[in-house]
């Protein structure tokens, strides 16, 4: 389909769910205008972010004053680059020059950056359009929250539930359409799990891939930013935009600029899975419906030609355990001296999950970090043999959030963490749908610098299963 | 972690103002540091290094 039957085609469920790709396929060809584009968001936003939350800040005006440049700029036959004239949204833990970035919390709340984060002047140079900030748990931790100066975002497949976090705002909008693409952070799982509780399909790359330069920090050695989108193309062709090397940001490696996008349509044929069971059959048992989806997962691509065997590695528990150690000791390097004096000014949640820090010692952090160069030799090994990992991203659909105590169970229960202790790309999509209504997730893991390989395998299981047409009926 | 332990931490690292207003969230944050500690298993061979690597280098 040329992009201008295409962008028909979408306009007619909704300019609000055309993919990035469609969408500037159709703006480069002039068929498709930026403003009519933004517009279409605006009006959905007006229309569902009262009861989504996602935005702790819209910035509509300027989006539309750069939509209108975006136009001029296509008539006349000049593009930016690969974005040009798509809207995107921002966790607020980003800086966007000339807006606050709160961190969702009383402590920034008139914070403003003076710069853009690398992450987001990377997007603004290939023509994306900052729509706003948007909804994050407290510092990337404390949520979700209803003792903060803003509301917790709502998942849009049902309001009532949690949309996961801590990039909350990220996975609801992306998935109601208030916009077509986000960045998220991930330091525990906090882009992937709003993916997985959303159905959108989220990223975190190689630690060291994308700067994490403008962005406030959770945990030097675990954070990563990372693309959110509703399709795989639409998250690698993000990714070709985000990454690489940043001399200014310590964490930074310089591998080479990848074309993620290269091998996105070459099948699961051929490639060697290995099937991680034991995160959740044995380490942290499933919901029945959680794995009843993942075999599913593994069946379809078995059915696409991909050699699918049991690999095995350390405990879930151990690598929760010490990803908690090291986020918690750097965490509490960086506030310390609110929690110091302003304890009152943090929800209870951030309160509870920053104070750790305190407790523990420079021994326990070195060991937490002798014992992570093991896991990560261990992931490397299993990843010698196997092309790509399938795993659990969730070991629960998403559940309701007005229970705290239900948030407190199943919030831990997840496989997400072990790829921040090592550092290995990781990618959360749709596995299906719940008896509830609610999403089901997958996680497929690689190499290092091997995010190519993961799109692959995440593009044959969407274009098996039709994930990427499946959206919140809200 | 006894009640005496964990608040003489807590004024340790200069919490007395959250021991005052907030007891519970800092008995908390004392018993989940306590929990996840003791769920990690120390590498057998003392020689084992941590990461990041002792190096110089491209990273990982």
């Amino acid at each position: 389909m040329n992009a201008g039957v295409e962008a028909k085609a979408e306009t007619g469920r909704g300019l609000h769910f055309m993919t990035v790709t469609a969408a500037a396929h159709a703006i480069a060809r002039r068929e498709l205008s930026p403003v009519e584009l933004m517009k279409a968001h605006l009006a959905r936003i007006e229309k569902l972010d009262p009861t989504l939350n996602a935005f702790i800040r819209l910035d509509a005006e300027r989006a539309l004053e750069a939509a209108r440049a975006a136009e001029a700029e296509a008539m006349a036959g000049r593009l930016r680059g690969a974005l040009h004239g798509i809207p995107v949204g921002i966790k607020d833990i980003i800086d966007v020059a000339g807006l606050p970035t709160t961190c969702h919390s009383k402590i920034l709340q008139d914070s403003v950056a003076t710069a853009d984060a690398v992450v987001v002047s990377k997007l603004r140079a290939a023509g994306a359009i900052v729509l706003g900030k948007l909804s994050t748990h407290e510092f990337a931790i404390g949520g979700p929250s209803f003792d903060l100066p803003w509301p917790p975002a709502r998942n849009p497949w049902n309001p009532d539930h949690h949309p996961g976090g801590s990039s909350s705002g990220s996975g609801s909008g992306v998935a109601a359409g208030l916009f077509p693409m986000a960045l998220g952070t991930d330091t525990g799982g906090s882009v992937r799990n709003p993916a997985s509780c959303c159905g959108i399909v989220g990223m975190k790359a190689s630690y060291g891939l994308v700067s994490r330069r403008g962005v406030f920090p959770l945990s030097f050695t675990l954070d990563h930013v990372g693309p959110m989108t509703r399709t795989v193309e639409d998250n690698a062709l993000m990714l070709e935009t985000i990454a690489g090397h940043d001399p200014l940001d310590p964490g930074s490696v310089a591998a080479p600029n990848g074309h993620y996008r290269a091998a996105l349509d070459r099948g699961a044929k051929g490639l060697r899975i290995g099937f991680v069971r034991h995160f959740h059959e044995v380490d942290m048992p499933a919901e029945p419906e959680m794995t009843a989806a993942l075999e599913h997962v593994m069946r379809a691509l078995q059915m696409l030609g991909a050699d699918v065997r049991d690999v095995r590695l350390p405990s879930l528990v151990e690598f929760s355990a010490v990803n908690r150690v090291i986020l918690q000791s750097e965490a509490w390097s960086i506030h310390r001296d609110w929690l110091q004096k302003r304890p009152g000014d943090y929800g209870k949640l951030a309160r509870r999950r920053l104070m750790p820090g305190a407790f523990l010692g420079a021994g326990d952090y070195v060991i937490a970090n002798k014992r992570r160069a093991e896991m990560i030799a261990a992931v490397n090994a299993a990843l010698a043999e196997v092309d790509v990992l399938l795993c659990a991203s969730s070991m629960d659909p998403p559940c309701r959030i007005d229970r705290p105590a239900e948030v407190e169970r199943t919030y831990p229960r997840q496989a997400r963490t072990a790829f921040n202790v090592t550092g290995h790309p990781a990618i959360a999509m749709m596995a299906g749908l719940s008896s509830g209504g609610l999403p089901l997730s997958v996680q497929f893991v690689g190499r290092f610098f091997d995010e190519a390989m993961v799109y692959r395998v995440a593009r044959a299981w969407e274009q098996a299963s039709g994930m990427d047409q499946k959206h919140p009926p809200i | 972690m006894d009640k005496e332990l964990m608040q003489a931490l807590a004024r340790r690292a200069g919490l007395d103002k959250a021991l005052a207003e907030f007891p519970d969230d800092v008995a908390a944050a004392a018993d989940s540091a306590a929990t996840v500690t003791a769920r990690i298993k120390v590498p057998a061979d003392p020689r084992a290094e941590p990461w990041p690597a002792m190096k110089p280098g491209d990273g990982l």
